[in-house]
């Protein structure tokens, strides 16, 4: 009996590669349906990584099927259309992490994706804790194009020159110093509409639990309403206060703006945010525009990215699975990344063809603990975010930390990310 | 009850101009009938006496206050409508007490008034119910109604009884003059049918293109009317009008047209100038066929050949070739005669009326 | 006899293929969501090929109007009803005012009219990311009274936290008896004019209610275990200005189209009854309109039940202040994969439309059997 399961396991790896392998040596035909929402700034990223992947199979026809809308809200409902209508896109871009676990996964819509990593040999390039967040005791589910990182403040090293300060180290230190930029009419803390409050919270949360316990909120052995969560939302309280207070109206990039203009002492945001400033803003990195890592999270890496995966049931397998390993190469994700103003998942970059942030970014990803974004889709699946969301409005006009511990318990219990 | 006077009232639009120079008097309580064929400027001469028109030029005077500048709602005046024009989302009731309602009066009095209106209409039936569930007829009564609540110092009515059946219309003909007798308010009246004219009317003032042709009493404007126009305008069938001359025969003035001559009356004409052309008006109920010998002078009857014989019930309609003229006569009974029969008929020539044919008017 | 049959049956066979699709794309999918709504279809494997759905009956419902957790789609329903009532008064208000100023036949009636109109060609989504631009904290509409040498407004027309008319979630049965009370006795007052008898009905249902709500107080059921405040949001007046602005113009060519259809005879006639140009358009031009004020509120109301792209493009999908049952019912759906709670919202909007034009549907059939 041993045997036997033995032999069929065997012969299922094998099949696998001999897939895999054929899907190299076949010259490809047909078509390739990428579904995204990379129109805008991110369209010629995409373009750089199609053309790699034409380059190499020039047989196939590829759909560039775009649906815009910031962080893909319309795309996701779009996707989900599709995929409950029968109709699965070859392939399509998910945040990596619980966004696609806990939507796609969990329901037995992927393809596991471990034979690929091995055959690749992915698993030695990609670092080991971010292969962890993509995947699950039962497979690896998608293949990350792109990192970026969370929990940086940004700031305008003359500006602060200007106001006599350094950045801030911890959020001590920030709240030191930020009474007093109050009364001089700047605002500490930049902040724009919503999801802003959110991605800033994650980053007081990392800095106010540390990487282990952040884990272990979302591995569900760590309570929202323990005494650790409660003091979470009471930093972010704190925090709150020295944030501008029309910040719902703004978006990301007018919160980057009061930066720039010495309106706004820091702002906390995305890594995305030194493209703004360098390619739009024309602020040269290290000089023009400073960053650090979010006070308090030195040394911890908080990621998100961009992945592809690879739905069950798609029309164009061979071609879809093609189009994985272009994405996991090294010469594809280098086409992507500098374009995108991210860095690659893989360790072996060639950081030659990246500017200073991504860098100095790079240098972190290698050597940093990577924790994964809320966010940005990381560790929590789309239930508790979008519960997230009320939770986080309740807080914000009531203020009230224990009311929101609890309420954020009772999300993570519905979501079944606590028992 | 007031006097109503207009003082040379023009109305250009634009350049165009529609009404030259209106000049009439009407007195407190009578009963005016403005007429004329369609375009003839009556309805605006009408509107510019309600307010509803601005006046380009001269005045209009109601009572002793010049009303140029006056809006509609301070002249005390009430028109009825030739649409009736009631407010379709109101009452009977409601349409009625409108006016009274604007003018803010109390609401014991409103509801008097219209309940008496309401009486003399025979409207009590429906003061409750909505326009479009009653009948024209009624529906004109609410017209009316609504205009006699308010006692206005002046009734404009503007064809009111158009939109009627014929037998209808003549009901309500009959009605409006018993309201008119009984309210004694100034009425003015616009209409084209010259029958509402003829029996409504106080005075006509019947107009042309914007000009008053002739104001008189219906019959001033029946037997003497002012011009060819007029002639032709009122009476149905209209005059005849055959072109002729004056000549004297014998010492007597005589008219000539073609082949027929008629010997004027004494009293009539006889300072004409001799050989003028003019423009003979004789009246289709002037010109007899029955009891001839005893009713027409002997040189005022001639011998006719009947083209075409109408009968219409009482009266037949006869079209009459004499000497060469064509005639339309009036006659009372029925007359059994065929195309081609021949006739003695006789013109009642102390009716005739002379007009002058290069301006039409009539010769004094 | 035998002409009439063939020409029904033609008909009918005209009909069948939108009579078809209809039942199914239509009234189908209605059923389809009311089932899906009193499911548990969501979490986890809700996406899965064949996902589990077991039959909760209305648990989702009484979620929605008692769940600790959905107290957001609560403040949305306060939302929803503030904004259709401001929709409601503002936009026929505004369109009816300006449909006036053109019934006076201004000059260039007609290039006004379509710059009136104009709003209503654009997409709410183009309009929103305008009016976004317009009511930015420092910029647009608060920079105006700069141009006038004042200083700039502060009102932060998409992110005020205030609220105003705040009320207590619990107390619901209260204020809606309060509410019916104030209703009644309106009513009763209204009546009286016409049918004491009626009146007295009225005003009676008002008292007992109020009465009820007065003395019961706190006696009442609660709506909820913890007290929750919700209220007119004034994040939410950018918005509304907004679809006024937008749709206005429509109503304004509603009016415009019903004033020109009125004759001009009634119009003189109300003038001589001593009518001023206002009481003529109050009480003769407004009231004979009455049909095209009942579409426009049919139309408009059910507008404002389905808002959605104008709010996504004003305040993006996460701002509570200004949130919309739509808007939360895609959310819930698309985004945190809930399927049979976003179907229980999207048919408490398909029945808040509903008592908007069922009334209005059975009340023209009536019309229509009795013409």
């Amino acid at each position: 009996m041993k045997k036997l399961f033995k032999m069929v396991a065997a012969l299922t790896a094998l099949c696998f590669l001999g897939i895999f392998q054929t899907a190299q040596a076949k010259d490809l035909t047909g078509e390739l349906e990428i579904f995204s929402w990379w129109a805008g700034d991110e369209g010629p990223a995409l373009e750089a990584l199609i053309d790699v992947y034409k380059k190499e199979h020039p047989g196939v026809e590829v759909i560039n099927a775009t649906v815009t809308g910031g962080s893909g809200v319309n795309a996701k409902a779009v996707l989900k259309t599709r995929m409950l209508g029968g109709n699965p896109p070859d392939s399509f871009q998910v945040h990596a992490g619980q966004e696609l676990i806990g939507t796609w996964v969990m329901a037995d819509r992927m393809e596991d994706l471990t034979p690929l990593f091995e055959e690749q040999g992915w698993m030695s390039v990609f670092p080991e804790g971010l292969i962890k967040l993509i995947g699950t005791d039962k497979g690896i589910w998608s293949v990350p194009v792109n990192i970026h990182r969370s929990n940086v403040m940004w700031y305008i090293p003359s500006k602060l020159k200007e106001f006599g300060i350094e950045a801030p180290k911890t959020w001590d230190d920030f709240l030191k110093v930020a009474p007093m930029l109050k009364e001089k009419g700047i605002v500490p803390l930049a902040l724009a509409q919503n999801w802003t409050a959110n991605h800033l919270w994650e980053s007081v949360a990392l800095a106010s639990l540390g990487a282990k316990k952040w884990d272990a909120l979302w591995s569900g052995e760590l309570a929202f309403d323990s005494p650790e969560g409660v003091a979470v939302w009471e930093l972010f309280g704190k925090v709150l206060e020295y944030t501008n207070d029309d910040a719902s109206s703004l978006s990301w990039q007018q919160a980057t703006d009061m930066v720039v203009d010495g309106r706004a002492a820091f702002n906390v945001m995305g890594d995305w945010a030194a493209g703004y400033l360098s390619t739009t803003k024309g602020l040269a990195p290290g000089t023009g525009f400073g960053w650090e890592a979010s006070p308090g999270t030195g040394g911890e890496f908080m990621f998100l990215a961009d992945s592809f995966g690879l739905p069950k049931g798609v029309k164009n397998l061979d071609n879809a699975k093609a189009w994985l390993v272009t994405l996991g190469s090294k010469e594809g994700s280098d086409a992507f990344n500098p374009l995108k103003g991210s860095i690659s998942a893989r360790t072996d970059s060639d950081l030659s063809k990246y500017n200073d942030y991504a860098k100095s970014a790079a240098a972190d990803f290698a050597k940093d603990t990577i924790v994964g974004s809320l966010a940005h889709g990381v560790t929590a699946n789309e239930g508790f975010m979008n519960d997230f969301a009320s939770v986080m409005e309740m807080f914000l006009k009531s203020k009230n930390a224990q009311m929101t511990a609890k309420a954020a318990q009772q999300i993570a219990v519905k979501n079944g990310i606590a028992k | 009850m007031a006097q109503v006077k207009l003082n040379n009232v023009v109305k250009n639009y634009g350049n165009v101009k529609v009404v030259h120079g209106a000049d009439l008097l009407i007195d407190d309580s009578e009963f005016i009938v403005l007429v004329g064929p369609s375009g003839c400027g009556k309805s605006t001469i009408l509107r510019m006496i309600a307010g509803l028109e601005t006046i380009s030029g001269g005045e209009i005077v109601i009572g002793d206050q010049v009303v140029n500048r006056v809006s509609p709602k301070d002249r005390n005046v009430a028109m009825v409508f030739q649409n009736y024009a009631l407010y379709p989302h109101m009452t009977v009731r409601e349409n009625m007490a409108f006016g009274l309602k604007m003018a803010k009066e109390p609401r014991d009095i409103i509801e008097k008034k219209v309940n008496q209106a309401a009486a003399t209409l025979e409207l009590g039936p429906y003061l409750d119910r909505k326009p479009a569930a009653l009948s024209g007829g009624q529906r004109q009564r609410v017209a009316m109604g609504r205009a006699i609540v308010r006692q206005p110092d002046v009734f404009l009515f503007d064809e009111p009884l158009s939109n009627l059946d014929a037998q209808l219309r003549t009901q309500m003909r009959m009605e409006l003059k018993k309201l008119h007798l009984q309210f004694k308010t100034t009425t003015i009246y616009v209409t084209h049918d010259q029958i509402e004219a003829m029996t409504l009317a106080d005075r006509i003032v019947i107009l042309k293109d914007g000009y008053i042709q002739q104001v008189g009493s219906p019959i001033e404007v029946f037997e003497r009317p002012a011009n060819v126009f007029v002639a032709q305008f009122i009476g149905n069938p209209p005059m005849n009008i055959i072109k002729g001359k004056c000549t004297r025969v014998n010492g007597a003035m005589t008219l000539v047209a073609g082949d027929l001559s008629l010997q004027l009356p004494e009293d009539k004409y006889q300072d004409i100038a001799e050989g003028k052309s003019v423009l003979i008006g004789i009246r289709p109920d002037g010109i007899k066929v029955r009891d001839v010998e005893h009713r027409i002078r002997e040189e005022w009857r001639k011998e006719a050949t009947v083209n075409v014989a109408e009968i219409l019930g009482g009266q037949s309609l006869l079209e009459l070739n004499i000497s060469n003229n064509r005639f339309i006569a009036e006659v009372e009974g029925r007359m059994k005669l065929h195309p081609g029969d021949k006739v003695t008929v006789g013109f009642e020539l102390d009716r005739v009326v002379l007009f002058d044919p290069e301006t039409t008017e009539a010769i004094a | 006899m035998r002409e009439v049959s063939r020409d029904r049956i033609k008909a009918f066979l005209t009909l069948l293929p939108s009579i078809v699709l209809i039942g199914i794309f239509v009234y189908g999918f209605i059923g389809n969501t009311i089932w899906i709504s009193l499911t548990d279809w969501g979490g986890v494997a809700a996406l899965a090929e064949h996902p589990v759905k077991h039959f909760i009956g209305i648990q989702n419902y009484v979620d929605l109007f008692t769940g600790f957790l959905e107290g957001r789609f609560r403040q949305d329903m306060v939302n929803a009803v503030f904004y259709s009532v401001s929709l409601l008064a503002g936009a026929v208000g505004l369109g009816m005012f300006i449909a006036i100023l053109l019934d006076r036949k201004p000059k260039g009636e007609d290039f006004l009219r379509t710059v009136f109109l104009y709003p209503m060609s654009l997409s709410f989504i183009v309009s929103g990311t305008i009016w976004r631009w317009m009511l930015a904290p420092q910029g647009g509409v608060n920079i105006l009274p700069t141009y006038a040498g004042f200083k700039p407004l502060t009102f932060k027309w998409l992110s005020a936290k205030t609220t105003v008319l705040a009320f207590n979630w619990q107390n619901l049965l209260q204020i809606g008896l309060y509410l019916v009370a104030v209703i009644t006795i309106i009513i009763g007052f209204i009546v009286y004019r016409n049918s004491r008898s009626k009146s007295v009905k009225w005003l009676a249902i008002g008292a007992l209610s109020g009465l009820t709500a007065w003395i019961g107080g706190d006696m009442l059921p609660k709506a909820l275990i913890l007290e929750e405040i919700h209220g007119f949001n004034l994040a939410t007046l950018g918005i509304i200005m907004a679809t006024i602005w937008q749709y206005s113009g429509y109503t304004m060519a509603l009016y415009l189209a019903g004033f020109n259809g009125i004759s001009q005879d009634l119009h003189d006639a109300a003038m001589l009854d001593g009518a001023s140009t206002s009481a003529y358009y109050t009480h003769i031009a407004i009231p004979m309109l009455k049909p095209i004020t009942i579409s426009a509120v049919i139309i408009l109301s059910h507008i404002s039940l389905k808002m959605f792209d104008l709010i996504f493009s004003m305040t993006g999908p996460d701002n509570a202040e200004t949130g919309h049952p739509a808007l939360n019912m895609y959310l819930t759906t698309f985004r945190a994969n809930e399927f049979a709670r976003g179907a229980s919202i999207a048919i408490v909007l398909f029945l808040l439309a509903a008592t908007f034009i069922i009334p209005y549907l059975i009340t023209q059939y009536k019309q229509r059997r009795t013409r």
